[in-house]
């Protein structure tokens, strides 16, 4: 690897009284050539017009102490040396026309000379990637010695220091911690989600999209990312939640956008809106698919331009917020049924987290159950225990597939409200788990029924039937029945593999599948 | 030549750049290929440092070896020659490194190269911790053109630390094989004189070192000179003492340096000649130092190396030795009689 260094020919440090001097002078661009476990290939000199023959002078003196070293002076003259925005803008265009390559080239930026302001420009040209190297500072030797002096090499990546890095896993475990409400998940895909919402969390403003059946925990987890990037000092506004599916009519426009005085019937007030209050903050709007048309719009252009129209006013409002939007919808197919618009959707989902439902982590119901009870206790004042052998007999009812957990964290939530709340002196019996088994279990029945039979029903016997053909049949028969001939729904079906064949007989493909359960395209859609 | 790699721990005996240079110097002459590990352990910057590796890739060049951990601060070096290249070319030295030690690690393989060289080395000509000119010059290649090479060179700019920027030339006209000899007498003094070169500073120093010298040599005047018209990138500063005699030249120095008196200066060279005069020796600790190589390659080659009388030898001296052992598989004998010290490396003499 060759390594380049970069610096700037110092005005005053570079220079020495008379020239017969000048090696007993301590010059950093020149010294930093002289070490001898510091090899620089080539040095990337700039320096002022009015320098030039100084320039020329340290070259050659560079040359002399370090034949190895190629030095490449660029002129490159500033007004104002101190000006931050002239030096930047000199330096950064120099840096942008510099070919780079790190493939082969190491790169050194010395900081060591130059204005304050310069080498503060450069600094940040460093950090951002500009300059793709680390620094170098160097340091003239003690009082009465000669030589080279001394010289630092800071890498600005902080993930190298032992120390730093350790610190930062700290940092970042409880920060994990903070989002799952400090419980002590244990499924793993649950947690490297978390893992990514905290990284995303952490270091973006863009929207995210949390999707999850319903009892998930998107609200849960909206407010924790707020309150972390809160902690963070990221955010300084307010977290404003609403549930877009309780926004109807006039009263959705107003209620996010705010109005003016006497804009429509009734508004005797001036109201700024749920997206104003959420300026500098956090806005969470859940159930964002039964937003309407119009809304959705006016959405669109308040998170593009961080600027909007309240209702009935001529004049444009500012609010920057961080938008997190719910839904347990699959908002694509509502993109396809024209409810939901396209432009927003790709906006909202640049990041979208699928939140499982607890029947697919049911892993995690244990240290949930706790949380519950922990919640429970500090809520009313009265602590409530379960004995371990009550503890086993719920969890081994919770765990298997006998539990649905449909309404997910808010049955859990309920079961162990109903059951702390029965607790006679604050001991949940094995008899009261029981019994809230045999709750649980009627609540869910009918609905088992129903989710399962919902598109199969009347079609084909579902208990003959194995989860992976009905699940796969399920869909087949949604689309079927959205389509209006056989052949629009085969193409639909084997939209990718279709494209292999030399003639795709789609409609051949879909009667022979549905054969196989002994079904037929006109029985599905008569 | 076999894959096979002798392998050399660097940091023993004195364990600095003295190991690699040797070690390189004598994998070349013999064609042997040397790994060295632990290179500069315990120094304060381990490791290969610039002027290590400008050597390293000197001897690359004349053995068209191959090379592994080639790289500043790496400890680990593989070195496998493939041949002895004469050659022409420009050697230059960074951080006022010294070109002499250069010219160690490659010279050995340069006078029994099957063609003449003619090499330039430029950096430092003049610096503590490495042998100056004036000493290869004076004392150094006569004795290597006694054992059949020819060896001549000239000093274009002295180069002192820390500005560097010196230039010398060296020609050799090589042998196929090196013949020893025997020098265990200094013979009579043919004539001494002490000399303080003196660039781009004041006269005054080299005045004051010549003072000082006098002062405890007692030699007539004419012995002492000053030459301040010394041609040099940067400041610098050396005092020197040869003594010349009927079998040997001895070149004693001190460096002037930041923070040393110009009468230290002197009397650190003067405290060495007159420790070697006491010796009735003709052979110096440094010339010592420098005489093991070229006569361990005439005993690799001929079984009959040679054998010298000098001063109870140096730490430096010791490891030397015992590298020799290692890697040319000679014997070599000291026997150390008071303030003398007989040297034989090889089989003895008749």
């Amino acid at each position: 690897m060759k390594q380049v260094a970069f610096g700037l020919l110092g005005s005053r440090l570079d220079q020495s009284i008379d020239d017969a001097n000048r090696w007993q002078t301590w010059r950093p661009s020149v010294a930093i050539c002289q070490h001898e476990d510091l090899l620089i290939d080539q040095f990337e000199l700039i320096y002022d017009a009015a320098m030039a023959r100084l320039a020329n002078g340290v070259a050659d003196d560079i040359r002399s102490v370090s034949p190895e070293t190629e030095v490449r002076l660029h002129e490159l003259t500033f007004q104002d040396p101190w000006d931050f925005e002239e030096v930047y803008g000199g330096l950064h265009a120099f840096a942008s026309a510099y070919a780079f390559r790190p493939e082969s080239e190491r790169y050194l930026v010395n900081i060591t000379t130059g204005t304050h302001v310069q080498q503060i420009c450069l600094f940040l040209l460093a950090e951002s990637g500009h300059i793709p190297g680390r620094l170098l500072q160097a340091s003239p030797p003690r009082r009465q010695q000669e030589g080279q002096g001394t010289y630092r090499i800071i890498d600005l990546d902080l993930s190298r220091y032992d120390q730093l890095a350790a610190r930062f896993a700290l940092e970042q475990q409880e920060s994990l911690s903070f989002l799952k409400s400090g419980i002590q998940t244990r499924n793993a895909a649950f947690n490297s989600l978390i893992e990514q919402i905290e990284r995303v969390a952490i270091n973006s403003r863009a929207p995210l999209l949390i999707t999850g059946p319903t009892g998930a925990g998107k609200s849960q987890l909206a407010r924790r990312v707020f309150e972390l990037k809160q902690q963070r000092r990221q955010l300084a506004g307010r977290f404003v939640e609403v549930n877009c599916a309780t926004l109807r009519g006039d009263q959705a426009m107003s209620a996010l956008f705010g109005h003016e005085k006497g804009a429509y019937t009734g508004a005797t007030t001036k109201r700024d809106g749920l997206l104003r209050a959420a300026d500098g903050g956090m806005l969470f709007l859940d159930e964002i698919g039964e937003l309407g048309l119009d809304e959705q719009a006016m959405l669109l252009r308040a998170i593009e331009e961080k600027r909007f129209f309240a209702v009935g006013a001529d004049r444009e409002v500012a609010s920057d917020f961080q938008l997190i939007a719910g839904t347990n919808r699959d908002l694509q197919r509502a993109v396809d049924e024209g409810r939901f618009r396209e432009d927003l959707l790709a906006r909202i989902n640049l990041w979208t987290f699928c939140l499982p439902g607890l029947a697919e982590r049911r892993e995690d119901i244990a240290p949930n159950l706790e949380y519950e009870l922990t919640q429970f206790s500090a809520k009313t004042g009265q602590v409530v225990r379960m004995n371990k052998e009550a503890t086993q007999r719920f969890l081994q009812f919770a765990e298997t597939e006998a539990a649905a957990w449909r309404a997910n964290f808010r049955d859990l939530n309920a079961a162990v409200t109903r059951m702390a709340t029965l607790a006679a002196g604050g001991r949940i019996s094995i008899d009261l788990v029981e019994e809230e088994i045999k709750r649980l279990q009627t609540q869910w029945r009918p609905c088992v029924v129903n989710q399962r039979g919902r598109s199969l029903h009347g079609l084909v016997d579902e208990s003959q039937l194995d989860n992976f053909d009905r699940v796969q049949l399920e869909e087949v028969v949604r689309v079927c029945r959205q389509c209006k001939t056989i052949s629009d729904a085969g193409r639909k079906l084997f939209a990718v593999s279709r494209t292999l064949k030399a003639k795709p007989n789609d409609a051949d493909r879909l009667r022979k599948y549905l054969a196989r359960f002994d079904l037929t395209w006109e029985a599905l859609n008569s | 030549m076999t894959d096979q790699l002798h392998t050399i721990d660097g940091s023993q005996g004195e364990g600095g750049g003295q190991i690699l240079r040797s070690s390189l110097a004598l994998a070349l002459v013999t064609g042997r290929a040397v790994r060295l590990e632990n290179i500069r352990a315990g120094r304060e910057k381990p490791g290969l440092m610039r002027q290590h590796l400008t050597a390293v890739r000197a001897a690359v060049e004349i053995g068209a070896a191959e090379v592994e951990g080639d790289e500043i601060g790496s400890q680990t070096l593989s070195f496998r020659p493939t041949a002895i290249r004469p050659c022409q070319r420009t050697f230059s030295v960074g951080t006022a490194g010294s070109a002499t030690l250069v010219l160690q690690t490659i010279l050995p393989a340069l006078l029994i190269a099957d063609g003449p060289s003619e090499i330039v080395l430029e950096g430092g000509t003049h610096n503590p911790w490495a042998p100056p000119y004036d000493f290869l010059a004076q004392s150094f290649f006569p004795l290597i053109n006694r054992m059949g090479p020819r060896v001549s060179a000239g000093l274009e700019r002295h180069g002192f630390y820390p500005a560097g920027g010196g230039r010398f030339s060296v020609a050799i006209e090589p042998t196929p094989q090196l013949v020893g000899f025997e020098l265990l007498e200094r013979g009579e003094i043919l004539h001494r004189s002490a000399t303080a070169l003196v660039a781009n500073l004041s006269s005054r120093i080299g005045r004051r070192e010549i003072e000082a010298a006098a002062e405890k040599l007692s030699w007539p005047d004419s012995a002492f000179h000053v030459d301040a018209s010394i041609e040099s990138a940067g400041p610098g500063n050396v005092f020197l003492i040869e003594i010349h005699s009927e079998h040997v030249r001895e070149v004693f120095t001190g460096f002037g340096r930041l923070g040393a008196t110009a009468e230290r200066v002197a009397n650190e060279a003067v405290k060495e000649a007159r420790s070697y005069l006491a010796a009735g020796v003709p052979v110096g600790p440094y010339l010592a130092d420098q005489l093991l190589l070229p006569l361990g390659i005439a005993a690799w080659q001929t079984g009959q190396g040679g054998s010298f009388a000098t001063q109870p030898l140096t730490r430096h001296s010791q490891t030397h030795i015992d590298l020799l052992r290692s890697i040319l598989e000679i014997p070599i004998s000291v026997e150390r009689e008071g303030n003398c010290c007989l040297v034989t490396v090889g089989k003895e003499m008749r």
